[in-house]
């Protein structure tokens, strides 16, 4: 397509380009690449600032993370926060799109009202989350008690299920407006002739919402699910905030984090943390898979 | 009445009824928490809850913004030291993040389009699949590098932790950004004799410009909303900012309820201001960043 631009200046161009990505190679080589790498290597190895030296441990670090209550509850309650909040996310956020793909007026300002809790630092939505949850004085409860489903105040968070149902309220609520804004653009993308000819040829809406936009909105829907994913097997903040280091709401990433800075067990906390790297890759792995084998048409 | 317009009249009542439960589900958290930073001490623990304050009182602002400030008739030292500090770091290092990631992204990833040099596919790939590996996976060695590079509590380290974690998405979006537009214009001013790198700056960015926004709007929302980065890397307040210090006013036994809404408050500021004014930049940036 170029081939009017002489060789020399097609010289000049592999210099520039070059130049333009060092910035790029330098940062996410120095900050992610090498960081990886030595996690990867270091997970093998016994490296705690309290302990002197650091030997090569094998697997050791890993058979500790087996045998390890705390790992093993964090590692539960992370599969029930990723499983809760895919499937809450990706029903709530379906129906929001459908509902905003419908709207023929003030979508825009919808749309805004639908982001805003996405645009939030997590940690003010679980402050906000926080005082609605509290036992005495809190929103939800007085709710609940003027509706008369329970009598006295009730302490959510003495309920290990309950209060993980609470995290993942606070989180599902900041994540779905992405999978909202990721399903409405694949809706977007469906042309109007479509239901048109579905409509001439007898489909009801339910027909025609299982052969035409299903099949069209998959890639959507496999990126919003893998997004969905990710973001649960890293949660963090909101847990933190609501319940701190309790095993009850503990995630992975907590473990991690408790793991590496408050015990200063680095290459425990570096396994660790690989492994959540590892689960929820393959996970989103999964769903782009299937997601493509079973909408493929032929 | 026929059955069909009474099944449209139900199809608008359903509409309406589920714009407003969307509405509530969205809005509803965040008026409840103005709600409380307005209302005083002694009506936040009353039984009942309020959905609006009998009393509008100012007093959990002034905690912040005042020197010092009457609570329940006691003078009281203000946050305004802490506060003031942790925002000016909140600004900062998300500003300084911001530029350094758009900055970047804007030139690299007109290399990665328009541009021929070895290994430039492989990068790219390299780059964006970073998008799957949280930055918390890198932490610990990232810790051990800061340290031993003097670069914790600095705005420059933090600055620069964001910049990785949020660059191959910046990346990412000006590169769908610089495919979507034609080639002739390029073209033309080649012919032109200007070159490459006067192109890409004033015809080819210029006309990027809201893909530009929109990277910048979504680097700044990330950044602004950072806990666990700096819960590590900013450990005092020489770069903490609002996110880390906020929870601090959680106490053990006590939590201000009121101080600790206001407080939150103000970090959304930023935030509402973005989603108000900018919008139509924002919900594109996240389609196109997520279609294509």
């Amino acid at each position: 397509m170029l081939s009017f631009i002489g060789p020399r200046r097609r010289h000049g161009e592999v210099g520039l380009g070059l130049a333009l990505v060092i910035p790029v190679v330098v940062i996410m080589g120095g900050l992610v690449l090498f960081p990886l790498l030595s996690t990867i290597v270091d997970s093998f190895y016994r490296i705690n600032p309290m302990r002197p030296g650091t030997p090569f441990t094998g697997l050791a670090n890993y058979a500790e993370l087996m045998k390890d209550a705390a790992v093993q509850r964090s590692w539960v309650n992370t599969v029930y926060y990723v499983i809760l909040a895919v499937v809450l996310e990706t029903a709530g956020g379906l129906g929001v799109a459908l509902l905003l793909n419908k709207l023929r007026h003030g979508r825009r300002w919808l749309l805004a009202a639908v982001v805003l809790p996405w645009c939030l630092p997590p940690v003010v939505n679980a402050v906000v989350w926080l005082w609605i949850y509290n036992p005495s004085y809190g929103l939800l409860n007085g709710m609940l008690q003027a509706s008369g489903l329970t009598s006295g105040s009730v302490v959510f968070f003495n309920d290990p299920k309950l209060a993980l149902l609470l995290v993942t309220i606070v989180h599902v609520w900041r994540m779905m407006p992405l999978t909202a804004v990721i399903l409405l653009a694949a809706l977007q993308s469906i042309p109007e002739e479509l239901y048109q000819a579905a409509k001439l040829d007898g489909a009801g809406a339910l027909k025609s919402f299982r052969l035409i936009t299903l099949p069209l909105i998959a890639s959507g829907l496999a990126i919003a699910l893998s997004q969905s994913t990710v973001f649960a097997f890293n949660l963090f903040d909101e847990a933190w905030i609501l319940a701190g280091s309790s095993l009850d709401t503990r995630t992975v990433m907590i473990q991690v984090y408790m793991l590496a800075f408050q015990n200063m067990k680095f290459s425990l906390g570096m396994a660790l943390s690989l492994l959540a790297m590892l689960a929820s890759l393959l996970v989103s792995l999964v769903y782009v898979l299937k997601v493509y084998r079973e909408t493929r048409y032929d | 009445m026929s059955p069909r317009s009474l099944k449209s009249i139900g199809g608008k009542v359903g509409t309406g009824f589920a714009i407003t439960v969307l509405l509530i589900w969205s809005l509803g958290p965040i008026y409840w928490s103005v709600v409380t930073s307005l209302t005083s001490p002694t009506d936040l623990i009353s039984s009942t809850p309020r959905f609006w304050p009998s009393h509008v009182t100012f007093e959990h602002y002034a905690r912040l913004f005042g020197s010092t400030s009457l609570s329940q008739g006691n003078e009281v030292q203000s946050v305004w030291p802490q506060f003031s500090a942790a925002l000016i770091n909140s600004l900062i290092t998300s500003a300084v993040a911001t530029l350094l990631t758009v900055g970047i992204a804007a030139f690299s990833a007109y290399a990665f389009v328009r541009m021929r040099f070895p290994g430039r596919d492989l990068l790219f790939v390299l780059v964006v699949a970073t998008l799957a590996i949280p930055a918390y996976t890198v932490m610990i060695p990232l810790y051990r590098l800061m340290i031993s590079l003097k670069l914790v509590d600095t705005y420059l380290g933090v600055s620069l932790i964001y910049v990785s974690a949020f660059l191959p998405l910046a990346l990412w979006l000006m590169r769908s950004v610089y495919q979507a537009m034609p080639l002739s214009l390029e073209e033309a001013a080649w012919l032109d004799g200007a070159s490459k790198l006067y192109t890409l700056v004033r015809i080819v960015m210029p006309l990027a410009a809201p893909g530009l926004i929109a990277a910048a709007i979504i680097t700044f929302l990330n950044a602004w909303g950072q806990f666990l980065i700096p819960l590590v890397f900013s450990p005092t307040l020489a770069t903490k900012p609002l996110t880390v210090l906020i929870p601090e006013f959680v106490g053990r036994n006590y939590v201000d309820y009121g101080l600790i809404n206001a407080a939150g408050i103000v970090a959304i500021i930023p935030p509402v201001l973005v989603v108000l004014l900018l919008n139509r930049f924002l919900v594109s940036g996240l389609m196109a960043g997520a279609t294509k």
